[in-house]
């Protein structure tokens, strides 16, 4: 297995980021100013209430959209578009339907001019390692769900961003599914340890994937809580409910996120 | 890929053992075989008794036209000059349909500009302008290629240009992230989404081609498929002219199965209807 080669993470670096956007006639904040620093190979998870902002937060960290203010490094450098160091990996596995499942894959190899061996013969090991063997060859619309998805998933590993964005990748999928795969992300991520901000609504998920869980409030979004997780690694997703410091973890962010989501109830009312 | 239907959908065995399979194709292609010989067995057997063969001839008749039309010479080129005509009309109409179709999809202002213009030009029944078209390009070939070509331009074009436009954003988003260059979201997101449209496009004007050919040879010509069957019911020759529309229902339907081979083998990424929405055990 070729993980020898990975690149490691990079330090991302949030300075005074927000986001406001017009809408008709008042000015509404998506985002408000947030100064973050997330280490270099740190697993940080982003809970909160629908709509608070996570995904403009990753869609700004990405390049696709432009902070109102603030900046973004990333290794000291500033973030100003899209670029090969930052991976985004969405809920909806937007695989290309027209491109087999290993074509999908080796997508951004193409993209980068990689030779078509090499590129067949790396996406074929990253398949074997999420248990795709023998399913390179298949269309989309012939996997299910959680099939997709991994294959989402590994056609950003691929090309080894520092820096991974994912936003509710395991959503659509059904609870055994998303354990089975948490638990894939944490293997990989270990050997890798790329840098990678995870957003969820699960706040079970947060707890056991990451170094450090930040909670974010109601809209307009910002950071109101950060908690680090101190469960050794490597994690037993299937059974982390059971630790003390993860029951201890979950019920003090659970109240406050409570609250939040309180908030958003009676703001919608 | 086995070829066995997936377990749910295998029928139930049936309570009362049936005589025939009704669901064989050897069956089903048996049942069309006699339905075809009882339709020509009627129509030749109430020739000159039910109605009369002065006007709508019988087969019989039909056969010894064609038999009589497949050793004349004449009609070899008859037939290569509709086919001709068919081909060049079929080919520029169709490349210059994608070229301007990607070009207004690339070019967003010029296509907004142009939108109008080409809906009312597309408005312009074909017909009318027939008589036109010999005098603006004779009545050589020209005008047919010309007929066949914008009924061709128009749907391929605006195929293209749907399926261009209609690509997902998210995808191209995908194919940026992960360092695509703009070209390279054309080339590798845009076209082949628009690919299934523009095929689809290309299938659909087939039929189009041929009736523009033979409009047009209809109206001014001196050789065709179209000239000879304009020329067979002048002269009352029903059974003349039943025999070329034979003809060309044949070409018309052994071009469709190919577009039908050919559309199927490129578009084999889409699920077929028996497979959608399920997923298809593999491997």
């Amino acid at each position: 297995m070729n993980t020898a080669s990975q690149a490691g993470g990079a330090e991302l670096a949030l300075a005074g980021v927000g986001k406001r956007f017009q809408a008709r006639d008042r000015v509404v904040t998506a985002l408000e100013a947030t100064t973050l620093t997330i280490e270099n190979g740190e697993f940080v998870t982003l809970v909160g209430p629908s709509g608070c902002g996570k995904s403009t937060l990753l869609n700004i960290i990405s390049g696709l959209t432009f902070a109102s203010e603030g900046s973004v490094r990333l290794d000291g450098s500033t973030i100003t578009g899209v670029n090969r160091r930052v991976g985004y990996i969405t809920q909806q596995d937007n695989l290309f339907p027209w491109r087999t499942l290993r074509e999908n894959v080796a997508l951004p190899l193409e993209l980068a001019g990689v030779p078509a061996r090499e590129r067949r013969g790396k996406a074929d090991q990253w398949l074997a390692r999420v248990g795709l063997d023998g399913f390179g060859d298949a269309f989309p619309y012939e996997l299910s769900g959680g099939m997709r998805q991994r294959g989402n998933i590994i056609r950003t590993l691929i090309y080894e961003p520092s820096v991974i964005l994912m936003d509710e990748p395991f959503g659509p999928l059904d609870a055994q599914t998303r354990i089975v795969l948490q638990d894939m992300l944490l293997s990989i991520w270990d050997s890798a340890r790329s840098t990678i901000v995870f957003v969820t609504h699960d706040l079970t998920e947060a707890i056991a994937l990451a170094d450090r869980v930040l909670l974010m409030s109601a809209r307009p979004g910002r950071i109101v809580r950060a908690d680090r997780v101190n469960i050794p690694r490597p994690r037993n997703v299937f059974q982390i409910h059971e630790d003390p410091e993860f029951r201890r973890l979950y019920n003090e962010i659970w109240d406050e996120l409570r609250v939040q989501v309180r908030n958003v109830d009676v703001a919608a009312h | 890929m086995s070829t066995s239907p997936p377990i749910e959908e295998s029928a139930p065995a049936p309570m009362t053992r049936r005589r025939f399979d009704t669901e064989s194709p050897w069956v089903v292609n048996a049942g069309r075989l006699i339905l075809l010989i009882v339709l020509f067995a009627l129509w030749e057997i109430g020739g000159g008794w039910l109605f009369d063969t002065f006007y709508f001839s019988k087969p019989s008749l039909i056969a010894k036209a064609f038999a009589h039309d497949i050793v004349d010479p004449a009609f070899y080129t008859d037939l290569a000059t509709t086919g001709l005509e068919l081909v060049l009309g079929y080919v520029i109409g169709g490349v210059s349909g994608i070229a301007l179709g990607i070009l207004l999809a690339r070019w967003r202002f010029v296509g907004k500009i142009c939108d109008p213009f080409l809906l009312a030009l597309n408005s312009v029944p074909r017909i009318a302008v027939a008589p036109m078209l010999i005098v603006w390009f004779g009545i050589g070939i020209a005008s047919k290629v010309f007929l066949a070509g914008t009924l061709v331009f128009f749907i391929t074009f605006f195929n293209t240009l749907s399926g261009i436009r209609g690509v997902d954003k998210a995808l191209c988003d995908v194919a940026r992230v992960q360092g695509a260059s703009e070209w390279q979201i054309f080339t590798k997101v845009m076209m082949p989404h628009a690919s299934a449209w523009i095929l689809t496009g290309l299938k659909m004007s087939l039929p189009f081609a041929l009736v523009g050919v033979i409009i047009g040879e209809f109206l001014v010509s001196s050789q065709g498929l179209g000239y000879r069957l304009n020329f067979y019911s002048t002269q009352y020759n029903t059974a003349g002219a039943i025999s070329m529309i034979l003809i060309m229902m044949f070409l018309m339907m052994v071009l469709t199965a190919i577009a039908d081979r050919v559309d199927a083998r490129l578009l084999r990424w889409r699920p077929s209807d028996r497979e959608a929405g399920g997923v298809v055990p593999k491997a």
